[in-house]
């Protein structure tokens, strides 16, 4: 039986949800790069943003706080860690769209994948979080490295190898912050309104997949198999279809990559079209 | 721990791991609509990935099956294809204009 532990729906819950988004819209258009850049005051940004985070777990905080568990239905400590992972995966995020150089905002989104990996580890997802490190954290991030090298607009020697100075000018305005933002964060009010409703979320559902069943028989009786054991057996007995499809769209892209990167392009500049 | 004797996690416990992927799912909106740079842009749907993949683990975890585990493995499949080509059509542009600013490029009007 699953523990309902929210409590019933308040109206002022909806408010404080809503009240949070408009903080949190607030702080992320606040922390954006604009322009003249002298005139930012990162300061604000970070306690409002801080202050909206605190607003969301008032809300979540009396229906978890020194609950058990069996109440909460996952260990006390890996649920005291996802705390901690949420927290840096979600400062990390708002650095790397706040951030005026592209480096810096790969090198904070690797922060953002390790603690979204650590999240997969408290969730019990160990072979994702592994996997997710090793082709987000390793393969994908220095893909991005390499295309952040090598276009590289020209620098300006004769201007001073400054911080501020250093970024490109497209790099330091972003466009149209506050509407983004009003309509990101009315999105994440709903979101979230539905999140935390008892009733709106579905019940939960579990049911022993059928080629672990089939796994057990196999094995001696009383063997425990892993996590990475179980994807690979669900992976292969129920989505072997899937399986095909994403290695003829893994073939589909190297043979697209590869076209892409032979191809003939003209410079424009130098032709001195527009 | 097999999906026998893992407990259900509750739903007080979802609801958190569902904010965490909503509000990484939104930033990675805002900052794709807000930043000018290809590359940024391109960094901001990976986050939203992440957003989704936090999601969809935290539902798996709920539900006690492991659908949710091989989706995430089919989305990094899918982010993988997607960087590769995305940044291969990102280092083409550039090679044009000598600019990664999507700006530049505002007269393709669909």
């Amino acid at each position: 039986m699953v523990p309902m532990t929210l409590t019933e729906f308040s109206p002022s819950a909806s408010q404080a949800i809503y009240l949070a988004s408009v903080l949190g819209a607030i702080a992320v258009a606040w922390l954006l790069p604009r322009q003249p850049a002298q005139r930012s005051w990162p300061l604000a940004g970070c306690i409002l943003g801080c202050a909206a985070l605190g607003a969301l777990w008032a809300i979540l905080s009396p229906c978890c706080l020194g609950k058990t568990q069996s109440v909460l239905g996952m260990d006390v400590n890996a649920f005291r860690y996802h705390y901690v992972f949420g927290f840096i995966a979600i400062v990390a995020a708002v650095r790397v769209i706040t951030h005026t150089r592209p480096v810096y905002a790969a090198l904070w989104f690797i922060l953002v994948v390790l603690a979204c990996a650590g999240l997969f580890l408290t969730l019990s997802a160990e072979f994702t979080a592994t996997a997710a490190v090793i082709i987000y954290g390793g393969a994908i991030l220095v893909t991005y490295m390499f295309v952040i090298m090598l276009a590289s607009p020209p620098q300006d020697n004769s201007k001073k190898a400054d911080d501020s100075t250093d970024a490109q000018g497209y790099d330091l305005a972003a466009r149209e912050p506050w509407w983004a933002c009003m309509t990101g964060f009315l999105l994440l009010a709903v979101l979230l309104t539905v999140a935390f409703d008892v009733k709106k979320l579905p019940e939960a559902n579990p049911v022993p997949a059928e080629p672990l069943a089939l796994a057990q028989k196999m094995l001696a009786p009383g063997t425990e198999i892993g996590n990475t054991q179980q994807v690979g057996l669900d992976l292969f007995q129920n989505h072997p279809f899937a399986i095909e499809l994403a290695g003829i769209l893994l073939l589909v892209s190297l043979v697209g990559a590869v076209v892409i990167a032979k191809m003939r392009v003209h410079n424009e500049d130098e032709a001195g079209l527009p | 721990m097999t999906p026998e004797t893992m407990s259900s996690m509750s739903q007080t416990a979802l609801a958190h791991y569902l904010a965490i992927g909503a509000i990484l799912f939104v930033l990675g909106l805002i900052g794709f609509v807000t930043r000018r740079n290809l590359i940024l842009m391109f960094l901001c749907t990976e986050m939203m990935f992440q957003g989704i993949a936090v999601t969809m683990i935290a539902f798996a975890r709920y539900h006690g099956n492991l659908a949710g585990q091989a989706f995430v493995i089919f989305i990094l499949t899918v982010a993988a294809c997607e960087a590769a080509l995305a940044l291969g059509l990102v280092v083409l542009l550039f090679r044009r204009r000598r600019t990664l600013n999507a700006d530049a490029w505002n007269e393709m009007k669909g």
